[in-house]
């Protein structure tokens, strides 16, 4: 609890009074008898998406009480508005943000740890998390963010497609492929006029990083190295990554030049296998696709899922009012024992291990292949350079991808680069 | 332009026209451009509370920044190359739409919507019109036997697809603009040229462009302004790709401040070399365009 | 060249643009088409420009959309006041510092004129931030003020620089006489200078509220509160998180968020072309 609260001792009682109940029990329970406080809440969730969390979050006003006002604001813009609206004071109650930026927000001052005492305190525990979700909220060993959800990777299989190519057994189903040799092979039999057999990427496949990272991860290498100092791209792991990155449109030709659309492509027929984030496949059915949805298959030595789960934060304020302080925590506690009502409308699979046996959701294919998944999830590393790292491998990766640069020299370049980095 | 004798009796009524604009101009541009030129010799950094004075230290990276350089000349590129269509063909469509057409409301309208979409609008618009794999200008013209390309995604040619799509977003309000100054012309002035039996190449030649020529200027200034500072479209269209091949000074700019580092008094170093650069441009320009007109 | 031969040429020329015309349409065509389609139809080979079915379902999502914050219809408002708001200062403002450097001699004339038009070369992203911090101080924050007097600073160069190359080309002839019978600056200024200007002032008018309408980068930091989001930033929200976009309601955002900007063209249109002549004036 922060030492720094006005002195108004009814406030304080109260609170006090809200963490014991809350430690003796594990539901959410009122944070004072006086009017409710209204909290500010940013988080990037535009889209389909956010219908969704407004839904939750008034379902979460009428039962306890507390007003939420949401910003919601695209990742990249919402990012670079926090890191100006917080020194300034402006910032929100409660931020929504992905893992790989609390290791740089953190490191800018820009979030407050979270006390154990007090998250604990709250309910929230590590065994009650899948690991890599647990850990992700951490920076140099201390807690600034706790997990909601994980979106992450997944192959979708247009049946139409594979169909069309002579991809389908006699039921009809498609045949999914699940190691390298597999994807090619049947890519190659796909690719044929306007359509392309293989995909990794929403849009502009050429310079896809999370594709990138999630098959640098499969052959066991990482941007950087184990101690986060120097980066690991020039290794042979990574340059044997570049250098498939580099061939499946120049070599093997099975997939679209590095600007193409991949999701319309895939809903317009013209794209067989695509790997791609989990965030797609609700659009995927309201554009009445006809899909199967399928774990990433193993491209290299280890069948490794890229993941990016989102992150409740708390912002830093200059004086920090408890009341607000304490309505935020009720609401990640709140959305923590919702989490299934999350993944079964927005379709993200949620960090918490519990729903994960919840038959509503094991029933339904595409989550159920999700959660399969879990124990090959992988997250960024902790470093505050990582965002400006992936930053500048984009155009590199891209000039690979056109064939306009040999991998081996391109991974030496980036890596130079990402070692001038400044702290 | 004959000299103006300064009225004696409102010695300060300049300054009383200029007061409100001035005062506008001085407290929301001048100072927050003056302190950005302050913060290009500090390390600043949003999200850092201190900053501390490090000379001119910013600049000097730029000349190792080889991104940098590479925006730099990438801007000029773009500068150079779109000057000719950006200026010329709403002026072809100007004078054309001056003359005797009829339905002028109908087409100055359909030349200048584009110019009331928003930049991510024709962006995401272009990138569907030239997408490589269901994009209709791919479709049509592979049914027209014509080899496909990734315009956007081939360094020879992006630039140039940038170019088309800003000339179709932006040729409806240099039109307006022309359309403005052409107005002004005397319609008595063509007749008599017409009468002396001059033709429309040749009226145009000595007629319009010689009073259209402040205009001109104005619209020409403006462009090699606004190209230098071109980011919008490019960010959409290209994100700067493929690889650096159509990184714009702004861009790298605006990621240094906004996005990868948030170090802003380096991003404040580029904005004012960037300036003194358009500075050279433009009085160059000045001095050539000065000719027979008014200063 | 004979009557009839002028109006062939002139039907010729009419047929040649209004074909030019409907081809430059076409990629806005697109976006109307793809408002009015329905989201499984959207994305398909070979491309289909008719759009049937149609639907109305993606504009009714973005005007009543179930999601509050969204809040377009408010955000439409809150673009209509700042715009027109920022239309006015800055061509108050631009025409009235642009008279006395077009027209006046005085000390430091080159000197203003070249600060202001100077001032067009630097980015706006590098303002961005110091301009945050002193609105902030002001206590403008989420208010129409802290966005009507940037977005109007942000255009007053641009003003400025438009109507002195226009005031530079109107006859001085008009105001000797004028200063002959006993005006006043002031009242050259208004009663003669300015309506000889509608065509240019009608232009800037445009470029003001077009430029303040479609700002994003500046309420997007300069305003806390969702209620007082002008309508780029709450469209924006029409976007997928993940360039998962949702063509039907982004679409239908563009062409409605389009039409406020047409109108004031239409208006401001008939000044530029039907403005008055000069030499009707002369007479």
């Amino acid at each position: 609890m922060s030492k720094r609260t006005p002195s108004l001792s009814r406030r304080r009682f109260l609170g006090g009074a809200a963490l014991g109940a809350t430690a003796l029990s594990f539901r959410p329970r009122r944070a004072s008898a006086q009017a409710k406080p209204t909290i500010t809440y940013w988080n990037g969730l535009t889209g389909a998406d956010g219908k969704i969390m407004d839904e939750l979050i008034d379902q979460f006003t009428r039962e306890t009480g507390i007003r939420m006002e949401q910003q919601r604001i695209v990742w990249a813009d919402l990012y670079a508005k926090l890191q100006v609206a917080v020194p300034a004071d402006e910032g929100p109650d409660l931020a929504l943000i992905h893992t790989v930026e609390v290791p740089h927000f953190a490191s800018d001052g820009i979030l407050e740890p979270m006390v154990d005492s007090v998250t604990s305190a709250k309910g929230f525990k590590a065994e009650d998390y899948l690991p890599s979700t647990w850990q992700g909220g951490m920076y140099q060993g201390k807690r600034y963010a706790v997990a909601l959800d994980v979106p992450q990777h997944l192959l979708y299989v247009n049946v139409k497609v594979l169909k069309e190519a002579g991809l389908a057994g006699p039921d009809g189903k498609p045949k999914i492929p699940t190691t390298r040799d597999e994807v090619l092979a049947r890519a190659k039999q796909i690719t044929k006029g306007d359509t392309f057999g293989f995909a990794i990427g929403t849009t502009n496949p050429g310079r896809y990083t999370w594709g990138f990272h999630n098959l640098l991860w499969q052959n066991g290498a990482n941007v950087y190295a184990a101690d986060l100092k120097k980066s690991g791209l020039s290794e042979p792991a990574a340059i044997e990554v570049a250098e498939f990155w580099g061939a499946i449109q120049n070599q093997h030709k099975i997939a679209p030049p590095a600007n193409a659309n991949c999701r319309d492509a895939f809903i317009a027929g013209k794209l067989g296998l695509w790997i791609a984030g989990s965030w797609n496949f609700t659009g995927l059915r309201d554009a009445k696709v006809e899909f199967v949805a399928a774990p990433v298959p193993r491209m290299f030595k280890q069948a490794v899922v890229w993941t990016m789960p989102h992150q409740f934060t708390f912002p830093k304020k200059k004086a920090v009012d408890a009341a607000k302080r304490d309505a935020a925590w009720a609401h990640v506690r709140w959305m923590s024992d919702h989490v299934a009502e999350w993944t079964l409308k927005a379709g993200q699979v949620s960090a918490l291990r519990k729903p994960h046996s919840d038959s509503r959701i094991t029933g339904d294919p595409v989550l159920r292949t999700l959660l399969g998944q879990a124990a090959s999830w992988q997250s960024g590393q902790a470093t505050p350079k990582w965002v400006a790292a992936e930053n500048i491998t984009r155009p590199i990766i891209e000039n690979v991808y056109i064939g306009q640069r040999p991998a081996a020299a391109a991974m030496g370049d980036l890596a130079k680069q990402i070692n001038a980095l400044p702290d | 332009m004959k000299p103006r004798r300064a009225l004696r009796r409102g010695a300060f009524t300049p300054y009383l026209f200029l007061a409100p604009g001035l005062v506008l101009f001085a407290l929301f541009r001048v100072y927050p451009l003056l302190e950005g030129l302050w913060l290009s010799f500090t390390n600043a950094r949003l999200g850092r509370a201190q900053q501390t004075f490090v000379g001119a230290a910013n600049y000097l990276r730029l000349l190792d920044d080889t991104r940098f350089h590479v925006s730099l000349v990438n801007t000029a590129y773009y500068t150079i190359a779109s000057t000719v269509p950006i200026l010329a063909v709403p002026l072809v469509l100007a004078v054309a739409l001056n003359r005797g057409v009829a339905l002028k409301t109908f087409l100055r309208g359909a030349f200048f919507f584009p110019f009331t979409l928003s930049v991510v609008t024709v962006g995401l618009t272009w990138l569907w019109l030239l997408d490589p794999v269901i994009g209709p200008s791919t479709y049509y013209l592979r049914a027209a036997g014509v080899p496909v390309r990734s315009w956007l995604a081939d360094p020879g040619t992006a630039m140039w697809a940038i170019i088309v799509t800003t000339v179709w977003w932006v040729t409806g309000y240099y039109l307006v603009i022309y359309l403005a100054g052409l107005q002004d012309i005397p319609r008595e002035l063509y007749e008599a040229a017409a009468i002396d039996g001059a033709g429309g190449w040749r009226s145009f030649w000595s007629i319009t462009m010689p009073l259209l020529r402040p205009v001109f200027l104005f619209v020409l200034v403006t462009h090699v302004i606004g190209s230098f500072q071109i980011f919008g479209q490019v960010f959409v269209l290209t994100n700067g790709g493929p690889g650096d091949a159509t990184r714009t000074v702004v861009q790298h700019l605006y990621e240094t401040a906004f996005q990868n580092f948030f170090h802003f008094g380096a991003a404040s170093a580029m904005a004012w070399v960037l300036f003194v650069i358009i500075l050279v441009f433009s009085l160059l320009q000045f001095r050539l365009l000065r000719g027979h007109t008014q200063y | 060249m004979s009557r009839t031969g002028r109006s062939w040429r002139a039907a010729s020329l009419t047929a040649l643009m209004v074909a030019l015309a409907i081809v430059w349409l076409l990629p806005a065509v697109w976006v109307l088409v793809t408002s009015l389609k329905l989201t499984e139809n959207i994305v398909r080979v070979p491309p289909e420009w008719i759009p049937w079915p149609a639907t109305i379902e993606h504009y009714g999502e973005v005007l009543f959309s179930s999601s509050r914050t969204a809040r377009i219809g408010r955000a439409f408002f809150n673009s209509i006041v700042v715009s027109l708001g920022s239309v006015a200062l800055v061509v108050l403002t631009s025409a009235m510092a642009a008279y006395p450097l077009a027209r006046m001699r005085f000390r430091g004339r080159n000197l203003v004129f070249g600060l202001i038009v100077g001032s067009l070369m630097i980015p706006n992203a590098v303002i961005l931030v110091p301009q945050y911090v002193l609105v902030q101080r002001l206590g403008w924050l989420s208010t129409y003020q802290g966005l009507i007097v940037p977005e109007a600073a942000m255009t007053f160069a641009f003003g400025v620089f438009l109507l002195r190359q226009f005031f530079l080309t109107i006859p001085s002839e008009l105001e000797d006489a004028a200063r002959i019978d006993g005006a006043d600056p002031w009242q050259i200024f208004t009663r003669i200078v300015l309506p000889l200007s509608q065509p240019v002032l009608g232009a800037l008018a445009i470029f003001a509220f077009r430029s303040a309408w479609n700002d994003f980068l500046w309420p997007l930091i300069a305003v806390n509160k969702p209620d007082m989001f002008p309508l780029p930033v709450a469209l924006a929200l029409l976007r997928g998180a993940y360039a998962a976009e949702s063509y039907g309601p982004i679409m239908a955002g563009a062409v409605l968020s389009a039409l406020p900007l047409l109108i004031v063209f239409l208006v401001a249109n008939r000044r530029i072309v039907e403005g008055v002549r000069v030499s009707a004036l002369k007479g």
